[in-house]
């Protein structure tokens, strides 16, 4: 029969501060939520992805949107520091449209750091600083953000853009420049070309494209 | 002035005051013995049993399953709060993706013949390729899924037997940082499919 080595424990308080003791070192285990996508990541690359996005939330920026690339980055598999970076660079893409921006709501602010990412400068984004009451330039956005991932060159995706936008377009006339674009690209017509081809088209006409830098 | 020769009875008082005592060693721990003998008061019983020190023997496995029992209820605990408020209170500040209630149904159709399993993922289910399965719509090769969006702007793309693809009918989001390619859906209030 094996014995076992009795210990003395002076008092209950004693065994009690143990047994905390122990707890008390499971405890970080039993945090861990396991249903929680970001505990995924390396203690120090979700500690930087928390950093950000409770930075975004202190200055009043849509941290959630960050959150959401955090979670696209863990789900396509990508590598800890790219997730890392995605989230940095959608935090600055933020806080430079909202200073272009000023006060827009959540979605327009992504929706314009969408554009930055896809390569526009603020200086273009800038022309959507003035605005009518109620209008909104989420489909401007988007079509602008796809026009140059299609390969329209960059100055002429914006300058067609803002001058659609300054001349009051409206969000059905964006969509359909959108989709002839992309049809003709499809066709095999060079993006740059197809943008101006369209545009000659277009209702709301803007003049020649021009760069502006 | 002295008391003496105020009252003689103050100068025998004095005199006997300054005598030193004299006791036995052995009369405090007597007494000391007398008192602890006595029972404490029915009321403080329990009490003085409490706050008694007391010496006892714990074995190393007595000891260890104590303190796994102590783990359990934590575990049990925090799992009970989990289910509760629908996530740990100690994450970030962000509430967990779900698919929000909206009165704007979408419809989602992808064209991918020979693939045998086709899901919709995107901001809107927090990017979780489980959480909606896009279903082969007879034998055209076609994958649909039809769902509530709250109106607005959304990222996603399709994940096809493990493979990103955007959506060739919708706006391109650009780069996702990740090497693949998102689709934007712009959801108006109230309409769709």
């Amino acid at each position: 029969m094996i014995r076992l080595v009795s210990r003395r424990i002076r008092s209950l308080p004693a065994a009690v501060a143990a047994a905390v003791l122990v707890v008390g070192g499971a405890l970080p285990a039993i945090g861990q939520d396991p249903s929680d996508p970001l505990s995924r990541l390396d203690a120090t690359s979700r500690f930087a992805v928390e950093a950000i996005i409770d930075s975004a939330f202190a200055a009043g920026l849509p941290g959630a949107a960050l959150h959401s690339k955090a979670l696209e980055g863990i789900s396509k598999k990508a590598d800890t520091k790219k997730i890392v970076d995605a989230v940095r660079k959608g935090f600055l893409n933020l806080k430079t449209a909202r200073a272009t921006l000023g006060g827009v709501p959540d979605e327009e602010l992504i929706a314009a750091a969408a554009v930055l990412e896809a390569g526009a400068k603020p200086t273009q984004l800038s022309v959507f600083r003035e605005r009518k009451k109620g209008r909104s330039d989420l489909e401007a956005f988007t079509v602008w953000a796809d026009l140059m991932s299609r390969g329209v060159p960059l100055d002429d995706a914006s300058s067609a853009i803002s001058k659609l936008w300054q001349d009051g377009a409206d969000d059905m006339t964006f969509h359909r420049l959108w989709n002839d674009v992309q049809s003709d690209i499809s066709s095999g017509l060079n993006p740059g070309a197809a943008l101006l081809n369209r545009i000659r088209e277009s209702p709301t006409r803007p003049p020649k494209s021009t760069p502006e830098e | 002035m002295t008391d003496s020769e105020l009252h003689p009875y103050v100068e025998l008082i004095a005199r006997e005051a300054r005598r030193p005592v004299v006791t036995d060693p052995a009369a405090r721990q007597r007494i000391m013995a007398a008192v602890r003998a006595e029972s404490p008061p029915r009321r403080l019983r329990f009490w003085h049993r409490a706050v008694q020190p007391r010496a006892f023997t714990i074995s190393p496995a007595v000891g260890g399953l104590l303190a796994a029992g102590l783990v359990g209820i934590g575990v049990i605990a925090g799992g009970l709060r989990a289910n509760r408020d629908g996530q740990m209170s100690a994450g970030p500040l962000v509430a967990a993706p779900q698919l929000p209630v909206s009165d704007t149904v979408v419809k989602f159709v992808f064209a991918a013949p020979n693939a045998s399993q086709v899901s919709l993922v995107g901001d809107f289910n927090g990017w979780d390729g489980e959480k909606t399965k896009m279903v082969r719509a007879g034998k055209s090769g076609m994958w649909t899924v039809t769902l509530p969006l709250t109106a607005g702007r959304h990222l996603y793309a399709f994940l096809v037997d493990g493979t990103w693809y955007a959506d060739p009918t919708e706006p391109l989001a650009g780069d996702d940082g990740f090497g693949h390619a998102n689709s934007v859906r712009i959801v108006a209030r109230g309409v769709g499919l």
